[in-house]
């Protein structure tokens, strides 16, 4: 840590910043100091909000000036103070002095025109080569990524390409002007795990190759464990902690970073309660270093899973999607979601379908719900087929929770009015009724009832979940089908919503079919697990057996990718 | 605390009120307001009976004998015309636009909510209805009825409520994608009660804007229509007749033409800058609601 000045690649020093709005102005960086020095891989670690890629964007000035403003502090860059640089002196250390890979690579890409155009025009503004030696350099920097087949690349329209590749060649482009500095942004959040850690271990790797600063921004502590060598914690516009990675996790000083770490459901026994960050901060003082020990989770006995009645049976279904249509519109090729898939989901269990995406899981939730129906095979409810249209009482039993709170409810409608909507669809309930209902609905979910009035958007992520939730539970549902439910939400929100879900099976008898690619979240909340792949099911059984053991190649594979904390904390 | 609580409070309304004043909102509120009190308060304005005609006062120009714009071809007050042509082409607009509306937004969202041959229908309808030519249309029609509000009016809507039926189909087809929507049939809420609560309401904001900016479309194909001759009955006073009878007297009565014109150019105006005030208040009211 005492290497010379001259290795040093970027000091940030005190840093405020705000932003301002006619309402408002707000504090978004509240003195950040951090050093970067040659050759390292360092990560910025919080949660949405927390400031990180505001500090990221700072350091290539990518913020609008009329609204970002930073009040005091310095950036150093290589030994210049940049917040003293005007635009063109930035666009020449763009691309070349630093650069920076985006969460979503196909946004980051012109979609109408060649990659291997798009690489060239890089490689251009940056005046390294002769134009005829361009496709000979670009077809180089994509081998570098280990892409088989570069030729094939070049030509190819960004949306012809998979997310990873897509991604990787955003890294060669971030790389091909020899950057002294790399800040990638959530890089492999919008990407598969499977595809996260071909690109982890390639972006390490060219990094240690070329011995270049990476600035890694994430919000998911496993992959920062994973791959950085320092890590500073964010929190509110603050850097609450920083230091070597190991220590950071092993040895968390700060009541906010234990709170984070005791938030993960990974290494807490199953269907544990998981300690929220409000709740710890509370305890703990707000940004003061304190060093009382985080108390230890309760642990309630593990909800024994003796199988009962099979309520839901899904028998050789199958959902081709038609893919081709002729000219009179009628299909003529298809692609298969669901492939074949037999399904038992028995009374008071948590049925969990892992994998990634494309494998087919939000297809079974749609078919089970009757968002869709089976192209061929069989649902049976309670021993009974589901055929054609469902009766009022089955589509009560069967309720959703959809992934993303923000999409899911009607942004226009007030909470009251969300959550009873089901309610209303028979009739007959009058307008005080329906309030008492929500008030109650609003309450079982952990809402205060006096917020009923309240739009979604004045709800907070996590609470305009509860919300979601509450409007699926006031039918009083057996089977709640939840698609991804907390992969929209920030960890410690998540943790609330896993603690909830756990407590209102415990209450009320649910029954969960729990989707999601987080394999450490299905771990935590669920009995059973199936594992998808290509529209079949390629492993399923208890949850411990398959995570832990697992027999198939495929599950092997999923399993090895999965970031781990590798620690012993909880 | 709760002084300073009720400070803090008072504070955040005025910021808020203050969030609203931008130049375009402000505008057209203030633009909107001088119209619409122009309209409310015509009686007082009119100086003259706009129909009264004075044979030894003919071509007065402006400001004489207390005729503020002058006098017309039969010594009519063209200032108390141009008031009461106000009402006439304020209200064929209003009302020739509500027609539009609800017929372009019933079929619009009709034709998301049902694909197959009803969508196929509408929107063969709608390509039908644009490549008519508005004009021989109109002709034809007041060749068959008469001259007067209503055959003006309801021709003008069913040749523009394509204007609505487009960009409705093609929003209802994104907001019928929404997570929410599926949401609300997937607990079993009827069609109808679909498209009116949940994706109704998500259309109000491109509405509003459609129907001030079609307003001032009206506006002008109302006059143009009465400056025909097809429009208005004759001598009824409406800016498009006033245009009309300038025709011919441009060299030495050039007021006779100027009022009118002047008339509908503010009127648009007003208008459209109400529409981009309206625009501007929706996005300001949407910036928590759509992202």
């Amino acid at each position: 840590m005492d290497s010379p000045a001259k290795d040093r690649v970027l000091e940030i020093g005190n840093l405020h910043l705000s932003f301002r709005s006619p309402e408002a102005v707000t504090e978004a960086l509240r003195g950040v100091s951090l050093t970067v020095e040659r050759g390292e891989i360092v990560g910025i670690v919080g949660e949405s909000g927390s400031g990180k890629s505001v500090t990221a964007m700072s350091v290539l000035k990518l913020l609008p000036g009329d609204k970002a403003r930073v009040t005091s502090g310095t950036i150093t860059l290589l030994g210049r103070n940049i917040l003293r640089h005007d635009e063109a002196a930035m666009r020449s250390i763009r691309g070349q002095t630093a650069s920076m890979i985006f969460q979503e690579p196909m946004t980051a890409l012109n979609p109408v025109r060649r990659i291997g155009d798009q690489i060239t025009e890089v490689l251009t503004r940056q005046g390294i080569l002769q134009e005829s030696a361009f496709r000979d350099y670009a077809r180089k920097l994509l081998t570098d990524m280990r892409i088989d087949d570069p030729d094939r690349v070049l030509d190819a329209y960004p949306h012809e390409l998979s997310g990873g590749l897509r991604q990787r060649v955003l890294i060669a482009m971030a790389f091909s002007g020899k950057p002294e500095l790399i800040i990638a942004d959530e890089p492999t959040t919008a990407l598969d795990v499977t595809v996260q850690a071909q690109i982890l271990s390639l972006l390490k790797d060219k990094a240690r190759e070329t011995d270049t600063s990476v600035i890694f921004i994430s919000h998911d502590l496993a992959v920062v464990a994973q791959l950085c060598d320092r890590v500073y914690v964010m929190y509110k516009g603050e850097i609450v902690e920083s230091g070597r990675t190991d220590d950071v996790i092993r040895r968390p000083r700060h009541v906010y970073t234990r709170a984070l770490l005791n938030a993960l459901p990974e290494g807490k026994p199953r269907k544990a309660r998981l300690e929220t960050v409000a709740a710890a901060m509370l305890e703990g003082g707000s940004a003061a270093e304190s060093a009382t020990a985080a108390p230890p989770p309760a642990t309630p006995p593990p909800a024994a899973a003796e199988p009962g009645e099979a309520l839901l049976e899904l028998i050789d279904a199958e959902l081709y999607y038609p893919k081709a249509r002729d000219v009179m519109g009628r299909p003529i090729r298809f692609h298969p979601a669901v492939d074949g898939v037999d399904l038992t989901l028995f009374k008071g269990e948590t049925l969990a379908i892992v994998g990634e995406s494309g494998s087919g899981k939000t297809s079974i939730a749609k078919l089970v719900v009757g968002l869709e129906r089976p192209t061929a095979g069989e649902i049976h409810y309670r021993g009974t087929p589901l055929e054609g249209r469902r009766s009022a009482e089955v589509r009560r039993d069967i309720q959703m929770v959809f992934q993303d709170p923000q999409s899911s409810l009607n942004p226009r409608m007030r909470a009251w009015q969300l959550v009873t909507e089901p309610l209303t669809v028979g009739g007959g309930l009058s307008r005080a009724r329906l309030r008492d209902k929500a008030a109650e609905l609003l309450t079982l979910v952990g809402l205060e009832p006096d917020q009923m009035t309240r739009f979604p958007h004045e709800f907070s992520g996590g609470q305009r979940q509860r919300l979601a939730i509450g409007r699926a539970l006031a039918v009083h549902p057996k089977i709640l089908v939840l698609d991804e439910p907390t992969s929209a939400l920030d960890v410690s929100v998540q943790a609330q919503i896993l603690n909830l879900l756990i407590d209102l099976q415990r209450e009320q008898g649910l029954t969960y079919l729990f989707i999601s690619h987080d394999v450490a979240v299905v771990r935590h909340i669920s009995d059973r697990v199936a594992v998808m792949f290509n529209g079949r099911i390629v492993e399923r059984g208890p949850v411990d057996a398959v995570l832990e053991n697992p027999q198939e190649t495929y599950t092997k594979t999923l399993m090895e990718a999965v970031p781990h904390l590798r620690l012993g904390i909880a | 605390m709760a002084i300073a609580l009720a400070d803090s409070r008072t504070k955040r309304a005025q910021t808020r009120i203050r969030s609203y004043l931008t130049a375009e909102i402000v505008t057209g509120a203030v633009l909107g307001t001088l119209v619409l009190s122009a309209l409310i308060f015509q009686p007082l304005l009119i100086t003259h009976d706009p129909m009264a005609g004075d044979l030894f006062a003919r071509f007065q120009p402006p400001g004489t004998d207390g005729h503020i714009l002058g006098t017309d071809e039969l010594g009519r007050d063209i200032w108390s015309r141009v008031l009461a042509g106000l009402t006439w082409s304020m209200s064929a607009a209003l009302v020739s636009n509500l027609i539009s509306f609800v017929i372009g937004t019933a079929l619009g969202l009709l034709a998301a909510e049902m694909p197959g041959l009803v969508r196929t229908i509408i929107r063969q309808l709608i390509d039908t209805v644009l490549s008519f030519p508005g004009l021989i249309v109109a002709i034809c029609v007041i060749t068959v009825f008469e001259q007067g509000f209503w055959p003006l009016v309801l021709t003008l809507g069913f040749l523009t409520w394509p204007v609505f039926a487009r960009v409705v189909y093609a929003e209802s087809l994104t907001l019928l994608e929404r997570d929410y929507v599926q949401n609300a049939r997937l607990i079993g809420v009827g069609r109808v009660r679909t498209l009116t609560r949940h994706v109704l309401p998500g259309l109000r904001p491109t509405l509003m804007v459609m129907l001030a900016f079609h307003f001032a479309d009206m506006l002008i194909a109302e006059s143009a229509l009465s400056y025909l001759g097809l429009g208005a009955p004759l001598g009824e006073p409406t800016w498009g007749n006033m245009l009309a009878a300038s025709r011919d007297k441009l060299i030495f009565a050039p007021w006779m033409m100027l009022a009118p014109a002047g008339a509908i150019v503010m009127a648009v105006v007003t208008t459209n800058f109400v529409g981009d005030g309206i625009a501007a208040l929706s996005r300001r009211q949407g910036k928590g609601i759509d992202q």
